[in-house]
This record gives C-alpha cells, sequence and structure tokens, in this order.
C-alpha cells in the first residue's frame, strides 16, 4: 500500500466534499456574507417615533434638521405618548421623541425648553447610536438658535456665534475615522469564523484518515503521517487569511498602519495553533462526537471573549481567562495592534507568543492520538 | 401487538434514543448548562467601567485644571496619563495603555473668559466601539458642563438679564433615554437573545444527530417502528425536555443574571413550544438531508455567528440587505429571537408578534410537510425492496 502518499491532506480534500466546502469555499463565502451584511457601513434610516405636541414653526424646523441625518428616519408621528410608546414596545420605532407644547414659545423666550427621547436598548447598538445621533443635531440646532436669539437681542453676527458655542469640541475617531461598523465588525467577526472553520475541519481531517487506516505506531511516522494531513489543509487556510485581508482592502477601505507581514504571520501561527488544539481535544476523547461537541463548546463562543464589542479589561478575571485559552483573542490583539494602533513590536510580541505555544500542544496530541477510530454503521449513512 | 401497546413501545424506544445516548446527553444537559455559565461570563461587570485617557495640557490654567478634574469625575473615564507631548500620548495610545485623549490648547482659560471661540480635542479609539463611545461620552460630558459654567458667569458678569441666560446657555435641551434595559447593560442586551440561539442550536444538534443515527439503523433494517408514529414522539419528546429548559433558562437562568422578563407565563409558554415544534422540525428535517451525526455539529458551528448577526438584536434588521433578511428566517431562531425580546423584553403585547408566530407556523408546515413526502417516499423504497 503506497499508504503515506494517499492519505495526505490533498487526497482527503478530494475525498471528502465537506471538508472541501469547509476548507475551500466557505472561508470567503463567509467573509463576503458579513461584508454583505455589512455593506451599509453604519446604521441606515432608524424608524423614530415623534410626538410633537407643540406644532409650530421650530419643532417641525427640529424634527426636519434630524431627519436629515442618515441615521434617522423622523417620519413615524404619533398623536400620544401613549400611542407612540405602543409603538416604541411593539418594536415599530427604535425610539420616541416627545416635543413639548410651548417648545417654540419657550425657545424664544429663552427658557431652554426639554425635550425626551425614549430609546430602545435592548437593541442596544441600534439605540446608542439612534441617543447619539439625536444628541448631536440637537447640540447643533441649538447652537443655530442660540445664534439667532442672540442676533435678535442686539449682538453682532461674528459676537453671536462665539458666544453661542464658546468651546467647540473636535472629536476624532482613530483609527477608524469614518466610524464605519463595517470595518469594525468584519474585521474581528471574520477571524472567528476562521477559527471555526478550521477546527471543524481539522476534525474531519483527522476523522476521515483514522476511519481509514490505522496511524504507524512508530512516533516518527505518525507525526508525519499527521503533518502529511494537516499542512495542506493548513496551507489553504493560511491563503484564506491573506484572501480575508485583501477583501478588506478592497470592499472596507483597510489599510493597516503598521507592516501587514506581522498579521500574515500571526495568520499562520492562528492556524497551527488551532489545528493542534483540534487534534489535542480528538486525542484527548478518543471519540468523534464528542470531540465536535467539545470543540463547539469551547470555540463557538470566541467571538464574545475576543474583547472586540465588550472590552477585555472590563471582564473579570475568569473571562480574561477563558478567552486566553482561544487563539482568536490573541491574534485580534495583534491585530488591532498592528493595523490600527501601529505599535512597537513589544506591544505584540506576546500576542505572537501565545499563539505559537498552542502549536507545542501538538507533538503531544500526535502521541496520544488514537490509531484508529472505529466506523460504526450503526451512526451514519455513507462513509 | 396490539395498537396501544405498539404506541407505548414506540415512545419508549423514543424515549431511550435520547437518554442512552451518551453524545446526545452531553449536548442536551451539558451543553445547555455549560453555556448558560459562559456565555454570560464576559459581561459580568454588565456595563463597561472608566476607561483610561491621557490629557495633553497645553494651558495649565486654573481652568483647565478644572475641566481635568471634571473629565476624571465622569462615570465614563479616568485620567491616566499626562503625556508632556502629542507625541507621547499617541505611543501610549498605541500600546494600548490609554483609549483616550483630550487636548487642551494653550491659552484656552483666556479665550474661554474673553469670548474668543477655542477648541477642544478629543480622540477616542475606534478600534473598540464601546470603548470609544464611553471616551466620547464623558469627555463631552464634562466640556459641555464646563462650557454651561463659564458661559453663565460670563452673562452674569456682563449684566444680562438672568431670566434669559438659560437659553443663551442653551437654547433647548434634549435628554435620551434608555428603556427596556435601563442600565445599558450588556447581560440585558446579549444574553437574552443568545439564550434562544442556545436553545435552537442544541436541539438541532441533539434531534438532527439523533434523527440520523436512527436513519442508520433503519437502513441496516435494526429499527422497525413506523416512522409515521416515531417522528411525531421524537418531536414531541424534544419539545417537553426543552420546554423544561426553557424554564431553567427564562426562569432561573434569568433571575440569576437579573434580567427582566416581563411576559406572562402562558405567553411564554405558549410562544417557546410553537418556537421548539419548529426547531424540532428543523431538526429532524437537517436530519434527513445530513448522512453522518458530526456533520450536525458542523452546520450548528458554520451557522451561528450569521444567525447572531442577522437576527436583529445586534445589527438593526432595517440596514440588512433585504435578500440577507429573508433567507435567514429560514432558521427558526430568526423569529424565535425576536418573539422572545418583544413580549420578554420589550413588553410587548401578545398580538404585536404575530408576524413572528406565523413565521414560526410556516416553517413548521414546509419543514413538515417536507419530512412527510420524505418519509412517504422512504416507506415506498422499502415495500419495493421486500
Amino acid at each position: 500500500m503506497t499508504a503515506a502518499k494517499s492519505w495526505s491532506g490533498w487526497q482527503a480534500l478530494k475525498d471528502h466534499p465537506w471538508l472541501a466546502a469547509l476548507v475551500i469555499f466557505l472561508p470567503p463565502l463567509s467573509a463576503l456574507l458579513f461584508i454583505a451584511i455589512f455593506a451599509s457601513g453604519t446604521p441606515h434610516k432608524l424608524p423614530v417615533g415623534v410626538v410633537d405636541l407643540d406644532h409650530t414653526s421650530e419643532s417641525r424646523l427640529l424634527i426636519r434638521k434630524l431627519d436629515a441625518h442618515p441615521s434617522l428616519d423622523m417620519r413615524h408621528p404619533f398623536t400620544s405618548a401613549t400611542e407612540g410608546g405602543d409603538a416604541l414596545h411593539r418594536g415599530e420605532v427604535y425610539a420616541l421623541l416627545i416635543i413639548p407644547s410651548d417648545f417654540g414659545k419657550d425657545l424664544r423666550r429663552s427658557t431652554s425648553p426639554k425635550t425626551s427621547a425614549f430609546y430602545n436598548s435592548q437593541y442596544l447598538l441600534a439605540g446608542k447610536f439612534i441617543s447619539s445621533a439625536l444628541m448631536q443635531t440637537s447640540m447643533s440646532f441649538s447652537a443655530e438658535i442660540g445664534v439667532a436669539l442672540r442676533l435678535g437681542q442686539g449682538y453682532s453676527l461674528p459676537e453671536a456665534t462665539s458666544a453661542a458655542a464658546p468651546v467647540q469640541p473636535q472629536i476624532t475617531a482613530l483609527y477608524n475615522a469614518g466610524m464605519s461598523y463595517a470595518l469594525f465588525l468584519v474585521t474581528s467577526i471574520t477571524p472567528a469564523v476562521w477559527q471555526i472553520l478550521i477546527v471543524a475541519s481539522t476534525l474531519l481531517a483527522l476523522c476521515w484518515r483514522l476511519e481509514r487506516a490505522p496511524l504507524s505506531n512508530n512516533y516518527a511516522s505518525r507525526v508525519s503521517e499527521i503533518l502529511q494531513l494537516l499542512l495542506p489543509i493548513a496551507l489553504i487556510l493560511w491563503l484564506q487569511g491573506i484572501l480575508f485581508l485583501a477583501f478588506y482592502y478592497l470592499f472596507l477601505g483597510w489599510s493597516p498602519e503598521d507592516n501587514v507581514l506581522w498579521i500574515v504571520l500571526a495568520m499562520a501561527l492562528k492556524v497551527l495553533a488551532i489545528q493542534s488544539v483540534g487534534t489535542l481535544i480528538l486525542s484527548l476523547v478518543g471519540n468523534k462526537i464528542s470531540a465536535f461537541s467539545l470543540s463547539s463548546a469551547y470555540l463557538a463562543p470566541a467571538f464574545a471573549f475576543m474583547g472586540m464589542t465588550f472590552p477585555r479589561g472590563d471582564m473579570n478575571s475568569l473571562a480574561q481567562f477563558w478567552g486566553n485559552l482561544m487563539p482568536s483573542t490573541h491574534f485580534m490583539e495583534l491585530q488591532v495592534a498592528v493595523a490600527d494602533h501601529g505599535a512597537p513590536l513589544l506591544t505584540f510580541l506576546p500576542s505572537l507568543g501565545w499563539l505559537a505555544v498552542f502549536s507545542l500542544l501538538l507533538p503531544f496530541a500526535i502521541y496520544r492520538l488514537p490509531s484508529q477510530l472505529e466506523v460504526n454503521m450503526k451512526e451514519r449513512i455513507s462513509l | 401487538m396490539s395498537e396501544k401497546t405498539s404506541f407505548w413501545l414506540t415512545w419508549l424506544s423514543e424515549l431511550e434514543k435520547i437518554f442512552k445516548d451518551k453524545e446526545v446527553l452531553l449536548v442536551v444537559f451539558g451543553g445547555l448548562i455549560f453555556y448558560a455559565l459562559l456565555y454570560p461570563l464576559p459581561y459580568k461587570e454588565n456595563v463597561p467601567g472608566q476607561q483610561a485617557i491621557a490629557v495633553v495640557d497645553y494651558d495649565r490654567t486654573h481652568l483647565a485644571r478644572q475641566l481635568i478634574r471634571m473629565a476624571d469625575a465622569t462615570p465614563q473615564v479616568r485620567v491616566a496619563a499626562h503625556p508632556a507631548s502629542f507625541a507621547e500620548a499617541e505611543a501610549l495610545l498605541a500600546s494600548g495603555e490609554v483609549h483616550g485623549l483630550l487636548v487642551i490648547p494653550q491659552f484656552f482659560e483666556r479665550d474661554v473668559y474673553l469670548g474668543q471661540p477655542t477648541h477642544l480635542s478629543f480622540a477616542g479609539d475606534a478600534s473598540y466601539f464601546l470603548i470609544y463611545g464611553n471616551v466620547v461620552e464623558g469627555l463631552l460630558t464634562a466640556a459641555v458642563t464646563l462650557t454651561v459654567q463659564t458661559q453663565v458667569v460670563s452673562s452674569l458678569m456682563k449684566g444680562e438679564n438672568p431670566a434669559l441666560i438659560p437659553g443663551q446657555v442653551m437654547p433647548m435641551q434634549m435628554k435620551t433615554i434608555p428603556v427596556f434595559n435601563p442600565t445599558s447593560g450588556y447581560i440585558s442586551y446579549v444574553v437574552p437573545a443568545v439564550f434562544v440561539l442556545i436553545l435552537h442550536q442544541t436541539l438541532l444538534i441533539a434531534a438532527g444527530s439523533l434523527t440520523i443515527k436512527d436513519r442508520a439503523r433503519r437502513k441496516l433494517g435494526l429499527q422497525k417502528s413506523p416512522l409515521l408514529l416515531t417522528l411525531p414522539m421524537r418531536l414531541i419528546n424534544f419539545v417537553i425536555i426543552y420546554l423544561l429548559f426553557a424554564m431553567i433558562y427564562f426562569g432561573f437562568f434569568f433571575q440569576l443574571y437579573g434580567i427582566p422578563h416581563a411576559a406572562n407565563p402562558i405567553e411564554l409558554l405558549a410562544l417557546s413550544m410553537l418556537f421548539f415544534f419548529s426547531t424540532t422540525l428543523f431538526a429532524i428535517w437537517l436530519g434527513y438531508l445530513l448522512p453522518r451525526p458530526e456533520l450536525a455539529i458542523v452546520v450548528v458551528l458554520v451557522t451561528s455567528l450569521p444567525i447572531v448577526f442577522t437576527g436583529g438584536f445586534v445589527w438593526p434588521v432595517e440596514s440588512l440587505p433585504k435578500w440577507i433578511d429573508i433567507i435567514s428566517y429560514v432558521f427558526p431562531a430568526k423569529a424565535g429571537i425576536q418573539g422572545f425580546l418583544s413580549i420578554n423584553q420589550m413588553a410587548a403585547p401578545f398580538s404585536s408578534i404575530l408576524r413572528e408566530i406565523g413565521i414560526l407556523l410556516g416553517l413548521c408546515i414546509f419543514y413538515g410537510t417536507w419530512l412527510l413526502f420524505r418519509v412517504h417516499a422512504d416507506q415506498k423504497l422499502s415495500e419495493n425492496q421486500y
């Protein structure tokens, strides 16, 4: 039997359509799917209910001004707060703005009328987005009204302008100037999805191999058998990682601050790291389904532990520890440091180290791996 | 064998398939408890705490120091460094030691009191949106508070009519108030939706892989109970087991994590039942599509994140491309998440989730009918064999 040759990763990819799907087709497809999901960049025209109890030209001006904001759609009038509140409960609008009666009059009398906006914080991202859009727009509306008021009180135009807004804040969003959710989320979700595809393909490949022929009992040849199986798959998955970077660049305007080769290197380490932990899990449980179950328990929640949405600094030590056990956490730290912050090598060296450490598990995992997996036709329809 | 005994025997054998299958038990009983403890773990603190910022103070006056103290006093930021130059501040940002920056220009105090326009520069680390939002919110609060104070002082000094001062300082006010999740906590935001997803995904693995194994045994002639009896029983068994877990999830664990729950129990039960019926039918349908039990897990793994981000609770459905929004309803999880969030978190009346109910019913009919045809075809096939 020409055992060594016919059991390579290349052969596995030819033999096993599911494996080929996970390694060849799904990585680019899932990256493109997420690019499509967030194609609008930022939330767009979110419905906001309005209860205008004032009905003056001032209140209508405010509503028009808010409606001009690209994220707000104010064309949802309600006659009473109760009616508007119901719509908020039913999820028809994400927020409800209430303009009090006498709004216009109080504005002209310079008594600073107060408007309230209730926003849906169950949908936290949309809610906060609306809240800040309402705040910002009403502040600029307020400043314009302030100038008009002072002009009416006999100020000159330059005086009125500076008195209305004496301190002007200039806000800079560092590293993502357009505040694009697409850039933020796609570049953090894709590495998590990729990690899942890597671990699933590793297990599928190992099972394919161990169900068809026993591994050698000699450790050295066993190592070479496993490497022949896993390395070709690792190579393709690594190239897929590089393809992701090209997608970010093409579709999201991604431009890394520092040398992108560090990320490319980290990607290679990440693929090997995940293949190593996948092999380790199979070697420890020695059963195909349990290995899949445990791997999903371990890596499916990886996105939550990466700290891109909820900061790692604010997690408790148990959550930080669990996050450290996942290659994706270290990879994301490195990606942020290199691509966004343009940080010095010293900052992301620990992440590289961590990623490399996972691969040290592979020799032990190969040693422990059962030499064969039984094929139980009572549990499967086809081979 | 009488009709009745065959009925009970089929039911027993269906129960046995669940309780004697270690892999199914691991997913259902182990997985559901493990995930319920693991998923909320990152968000134990619930709201992000004070983020470290650096202040570059080129003014070094009383007013500048007052601004710094005000920023430090906000719940969103804390002043962690006072770099002497902008370059130094950039290095701190790059190394991730601070996530925000406040630059106070020279002559800040003088310009403010002379009524000349002046600029304050804020910068936040937009690599992390939640951190960025917090930094900007904290710095803006401090700057607005300071501006209001100085404006009041200078208006009074100019001897203006005190009655007009509120409108001069702030012609109008906008107060935004969070509802349904009043603390804007992350647990109440993520957990209610993700719990629905966990129930959905573990059910897909358990009922899906069990169905695949059953098909394998039937193919070998080891299992002969009529499918038209077996499948409904499998459906009912899983629905009952998952209703128990729904009680633990929406009852015990919601209580444990302090998540608000507004729905009345009957309505919650009704929606849960419909949700589990459609999810189990989907799982069995998947079981008829996939040739090996581990592939059910692969499908679940690969679809989890797409379901999260098309489910509408993170990214608004209005902002999804239409075709993605529609296709993603093939997973009962999407209508389920939206329905549960509406009645249990947002206290919506049951009548407002008729759309979600309709979608779940539609999915039941779709997967159920498909299965009926499939079973019918299988039976014809086996009749022809003998």
